[in-house]
């Protein structure tokens, strides 16, 4: 059954992560990217940061909540074995640091129904404890039918 | 690559990488990530729905990505854009090359492009693109 086009602009309620400088190296040692700004603390204290940041792409560890509210939503009632993640988009607009405490909101931006698929698309937006933008991302997923 | 040795990004800058999807390297991700899809950590059940195994993460193979770009500026938060489509799966022990180009500055942002292929030379991500702050 193909998603609701009136599901555009649902939400779900924010999410808390604090970002912790161990999940950082763990999540950059997945990657293979041992980059000092990442797992060097005395490296990283001489940078203009000052501390340890995360990757660019760590905002998947921080959305990962999100999406499994999205993906178990009885509402969207989506057939997640025939899911499969299409499309990614990031914008970044300041860097994660270890210690951060993050909110992050979450909303679809869009749905289109197609013959054999469903393609719809959610929009995090995660902003640090001075109220700061961080990240936005466009997470666009494709359910086969 | 040290600062001495990093090369000035300009337009027609060329760059690239190589990532091997190691044995275990999706059980390392999904334990990294939170993202534990069985299709990632089971090759029994990756098999069973017709991708002839285990898969890498898709976003994994981003991250390769990010790798290639942030190496190149030596400052990981010079990376301002990042966006693909995933279009073909990584498999367990496949190789994934990253062939990179700035292809135009605007003001203070390099445009790069990204071509991304496994060992058979299909491409795994597509449209991939990146913006850094110059």
């Amino acid at each position: 059954m193909a998603i609701d086009r009136k599901f555009i602009g649902k939400s779900w309620p924010h999410v808390k992560y604090e970002v912790c400088r161990e999940k950082i190296r763990e999540y950059a040692l997945a990657i293979k990217d041992p980059d000092p700004h990442y797992i060097d603390e005395e490296f990283a204290k001489k940078t203009v940061y000052g501390d340890i940041i995360a990757p660019p792409t760590f905002a998947a560890v921080f959305g990962v909540k999100l999406m499994e509210m999205v993906f178990s939503d009885k509402e969207l009632n989506l057939n997640v074995a025939m899911l499969v993640h299409g499309e990614q988009d990031y914008e970044f607009y300041e860097v994660v640091k270890a210690g951060d405490r993050l909110t992050t909101h979450s909303r679809i931006v869009d749905i289109r129904i197609k013959e054999k698929l469903d393609i719809f698309s959610v929009e995090l937006l995660t902003e640090n404890q001075h109220g700061r933008n961080v990240c936005r991302g466009i997470y666009t997923f494709v359910v086969r039918k | 690559m040290g600062s001495d040795e990093r090369k000035k990004i300009e337009k027609g800058l060329t760059f690239t990488s190589e990532e091997k999807a190691d044995k275990y390297r999706a059980i390392y991700y999904a334990g990294a990530s939170g993202d534990f899809n069985p299709i990632h950590i089971d090759p029994d059940f990756g098999e069973m729905v017709g991708l002839g195994g285990a898969i890498l993460h898709g976003m994994c193979t981003l991250g390769f990505c990010s790798k290639a770009i942030t190496g190149l500026t030596g400052d990981p938060g010079k990376l301002k854009r990042l966006k693909c489509r995933f279009s073909a799966p990584v498999l367990i022990e496949d190789t994934v090359t990253i062939l990179g180009e700035v292809y135009e500055i605007i003001e203070n942002r390099a445009k790069v492009t990204l071509k991304v292929t496994r060992q058979t030379g299909e491409e795994v991500l597509t449209g991939v693109t990146a913006e850094i702050e110059v």
